[in-house]
């Protein structure tokens, strides 16, 4: 079974490589002519094709795409055409802070769809429940572009709580964490207060409830337990979610990372970044569903017993 | 303990410490420290390359400018040249393609290796000509390069194939500043970013550390003793160190500088000057003295071909009202093709003016009537042109989209070419796609004139077909040519003159405003500088805390 999830992902990356190859290759123009033919440097007919020649840029698309693939494959990314930087070199710089930031963003997502959830669910705060009800909606509607620039103007420019300009590391990671975490935390409140309702409503929790258990007990053991999967899923389907908001975020907040990469390799069809971009987030996006899928039957008994069948 | 004391402990927990977190690391920080002098720079993009010749991109001139030192130093006002490291001006000979310098001999660079006249030819040899196989391009201004000559131990020659005039001043840019021998050696990945403290050079701050695509820090270079004899500041810089801080967001770079978080920013677009000088922040913006922000009509089009459909579109825009709606008082309505403040300059009067009742007088005699929609129409065909958007250039989208309400008051379409940078720089070398060229380029020589519009240069209304070698208006051609050959400086001027009747007797272009480079500082920052082109140069630069500093923190 784990072998055939290993091909399946292998699978899947190489469509995913050859579709993004196919596309990139698709645009007009490409990274040499991109930097190259900039007006900018005024180079002659001559002195371009000259440069287009060491870059091999004229070679047959298939032989391009073999040799591309064979690069990636043996672990060599490549350079980046745009400024001549090695890409694991690239990679190795921004792939520590995009994961900081989105594991980061992610576990704060939790804990604020987890009070959502609690507080809009709950009994007990029935005068605010609807208010908190009705959040992760207005919290999935807004931009994370704007939502960044007037965090840092507020927090940071307004009130001087937090330096976004000479900020250290941990400082660094505040602002964009939070405003990463708002559109995530929304649909996951959002799946997890209809599943809260749900469980609430069945028998079983009745039956909790007759046999003397305590509010506080039936919720975190049984509801919330319960309510986990959907949200589970919803988890997994989410980090493609991060990764664009990860773009955007570091984009806004000047940060190093995976997603800031993207937008300037975007900008210059630079086409050996772009492909480790897209290769390393669809690694990482089968990676998390096969680790969600994983985690089911610990969850769920029921999942177990299947799996063992 | 009942669900709600437990839910708020969980949350005044994950509060504070985010919190705490923050005033702790902000409180350990923020206190200044009035012995370092040290300036936190913000830059809308970091640098792409280091290598000189490739410079041009504002990010990439703005490290280069402040690491290497030139053989010529041109005065950032008066353009003048002067010595820098050479020790005087070069001897030419008659027809300019032999250039010979005297050199000073107690230059070092910063990995300490002394620059030789040997060291000099090298960067030259690399600067003229390119290294294709390394995918090092060779320098824009550095034309008919042949060769260098080292002449004996403090005196290097350059020899040309042509006559090449604007030499003696590109040596003075950042485009051709001098590397050690080491940097030289490097491929395109050394003076990528990631290897920023392995390009070194001779000049007043040294590259001290990088965090790749965010921040560069570089430092003074303590035994610094060799500024042009010409600038105000010897000796080392003032500064201690500069921070090279990324801010790709406008709101950032504003913020960042009223909330004191920065010392100078680059690119403040016009709307802010007046909310950054009302917050007591200084505006300090400085012309690029080349070819100005304009308009260049690809005279070969069909629908542009007769000179006096060029003539309506530039009696349709009014210029005057694009730079009351867009800019400030640092963007000067253009008179010429290229700045007042450019060597060469002609003003061209009011042949620019504008004049709508003229404009349609020209339309309406080419036979072009007002179809169903406003816009004309002849023949069934509709008056339509595709205007690409200068990206890297200000509000070049706001620009072209007062040009579309105005040029659609007489009837005529505009498109804006949609895409990015790539896609218009792409789309811009065929008339089919973009009929108008909207761009401008920078540089403070004679020579600019012809870059701008020479086929073997930027060709920017494709007067050249690069590949057949076809030439339109030969005419055009010759005179750029000639600016770029005659070795006498004052035909020169005069040549760059006649151009730039030409151009406006042809009605070829349109110039819309002088660019400038616009940077916001603190009240405190003394003696900043940018260069002939507008980059920053730090040498001179200090931080007056004196007064200022407690008026700052009251704020």
């Amino acid at each position: 079974m784990i072998l055939r999830r290993i091909g399946q992902a292998v699978l899947v990356l190489l469509i995913t490589y050859t579709l993004a190859f196919t596309l990139l290759s698709a645009l007009p123009s490409d990274g040499v002519m991109a930097r190259y033919a900039s007006p900018d440097l005024a180079l002659s007919a001559e002195e371009l094709q000259r440069i287009r020649d060491t870059y091999g840029a004229d070679e047959p698309i298939l032989a391009q795409y073999v040799q591309a693939l064979g690069g990636f494959v043996t672990g060599n990314f490549g350079y980046s055409v745009q400024t001549g930087t090695a890409v694991s070199t690239l990679l190795a710089e921004a792939i520590p802070g995009t994961v900081a930031l989105a594991l980061l963003a992610f576990a704060l997502a939790v804990v604020l769809a987890l009070g959502i959830a609690i507080v809009g669910t709950s009994e007990k705060f029935r005068a605010v429940g609807d208010v908190f009800r009705s959040l992760p909606a207005f919290m999935v509607s807004l931009p994370t572009f704007w939502l960044g620039i007037v965090i840092i103007q507020l927090v940071s420019f307004r009130l001087g709580w937090v330096p976004v300009i000479g900020a250290s590391t941990a400082q660094a990671l505040i602002l964009p964490t939070i405003t990463l975490s708002i559109p995530i935390a929304a649909p996951l409140a959002q799946v997890l207060i209809r599943s809260i309702d749900q469980v609430k409503g069945q028998p079983f929790i009745q039956a909790v409830r007759a046999r003397g258990a305590g509010e506080v007990w039936i919720f975190w053991r049984n509801i919330l337990r319960n309510a986990m999967l959907p949200a589970l899923t919803m988890a997994g389907l989410l980090f493609g979610e991060l990764v664009g908001g990860a773009v955007v975020t570091e984009a806004v907040f000047g940060r190093a990372g995976l997603g800031q990469m993207t937008v300037q390799a975007v900008a210059n069809r630079d086409t050996p970044v772009l492909l480790a971009v897209v290769v390393i987030a669809a690694t990482l996006y089968v990676l998390i569903n096969l680790i969600v899928d994983l985690l089911y039957p610990v969850l769920d008994a029921r999942l177990r017993r299947k799996v063992r069948s | 303990m009942s669900l709600t004391k437990r839910l708020a402990r969980v949350v005044a927990a994950v509060v504070a410490t985010t919190l705490g977190a923050g005033l702790l690391t902000a409180c350990a920080t923020t206190g200044p420290d009035d012995d370092v002098q040290r300036l936190t720079y913000l830059e809308p993009i970091f640098f792409a390359t280091l290598y000189p010749p490739g410079a041009g991109f504002y990010p990439n001139g703005g490290v280069v400018n402040n690491i290497t030192d030139r053989l010529l130093y041109q005065d950032p006002e008066t353009l003048e040249l002067s010595p820098w490291i050479a020790t005087d001006l070069p001897e030419v000979n008659a027809d300019a393609t032999e250039y010979t310098f005297d050199i000073r001999t107690d230059v070092t660079y910063s990995d300490g290796t002394p620059l030789t006249p040997e060291n000099v030819v090298a960067n030259f040899d690399l600067y003229g000509l390119g290294d294709s196989d390394r995918t090092l391009t060779s320098s824009e201004q550095i034309t008919n390069y042949e060769r260098g000559e080292v002449v004996d131990a403090d005196t290097v020659r350059f020899h040309f194939s042509a006559p090449a005039p604007g030499f003696a001043q590109a040596t003075s840019s950042f485009n051709a500043g001098l590397l050690s021998d080491a940097t030289l050696a490097l491929g395109n990945d050394g003076f990528a970013p990631g290897n920023a403290t392995g390009v070194i050079g001779s000049g007043p701050f040294v590259i001290e550390s990088e965090d790749l695509g965010t921040l560069l820090t570089l430092t003074a270079r303590e035994d610094y003793d060799w500024a042009p004899p010409a600038h105000p500041h010897q000796g080392r810089a003032r500064l201690d160190q500069i921070d090279y801080v990324l801010a790709a967001e406008e709101s950032v770079r504003v913020g960042g500088l009223v909330a004191d978080q920065a010392d100078l920013a680059r690119q403040i677009e016009a709307p802010v000057e007046r909310h950054l000088r009302d917050q007591g922040l200084q505006v300090i913006s400085h012309g690029t003295n080349g070819v100005n922000n304009g308009l260049s009509f690809r005279f070969m089009h069909p629908l542009l071909e007769d000179i006096r459909m060029r003539q309506a579109i530039i009696r349709a825009i009014d210029r005057e009202e694009i730079n009351h709606t867009l800019f400030s008082e640092s963007y000067p309505v253009a008179r010429s093709a290229i700045a007042h403040t450019a060597l060469g300059f002609r003003d061209q009067g009011d042949a620019y003016r504008h004049g709508r009742a003229e404009a349609e007088a020209l339309l309406d005699e080419l036979g072009w009537v007002p179809g169903p929609d406003v816009i004309r129409v002849k023949d069934g065909q509709r008056l339509s042109f595709t205007i690409n958007e200068a990206v890297p250039q200000p509000r070049s989208r706001e620009v072209i989209t007062k040009i579309q309400e105005q040029l659609r008051r007489v009837g005529i379409e505009v498109h804006l070419n949609p895409g990015d940078n790539a896609t218009q720089n792409a789309d811009s070398l065929s008339y089919d796609n973009i009929q108008i060229r909207h761009t401008m380029v920078g540089r403070a020589d004679y020579d600019v004139i012809k870059s701008m519009w020479h086929s073997d240069n930027r060709n920017e209304l494709l007067n050249g077909d690069k590949e057949t070698r076809q030439v339109h208006d030969q005419q055009l051609e010759d005179m750029l040519q000639q600016i770029a050959s005659l070795p006498a400086e004052e035909d020169r001027a005069e040549m760059t003159g006649r151009v730039q009747d030409y151009l406006t007797e042809q009605a070829y272009i349109l110039p819309l405003f002088e660019e400038p480079q616009v940077y916001g500082a603190q009240p405190y920052v003394k003696g900043f500088q940018p260069d002939a082109i507008g980059r920053p140069s730090f040498y001179g630069v200090w931080l007056d805390h004196g007064d200022n500093h407690t008026e700052g923190d009251d704020q």
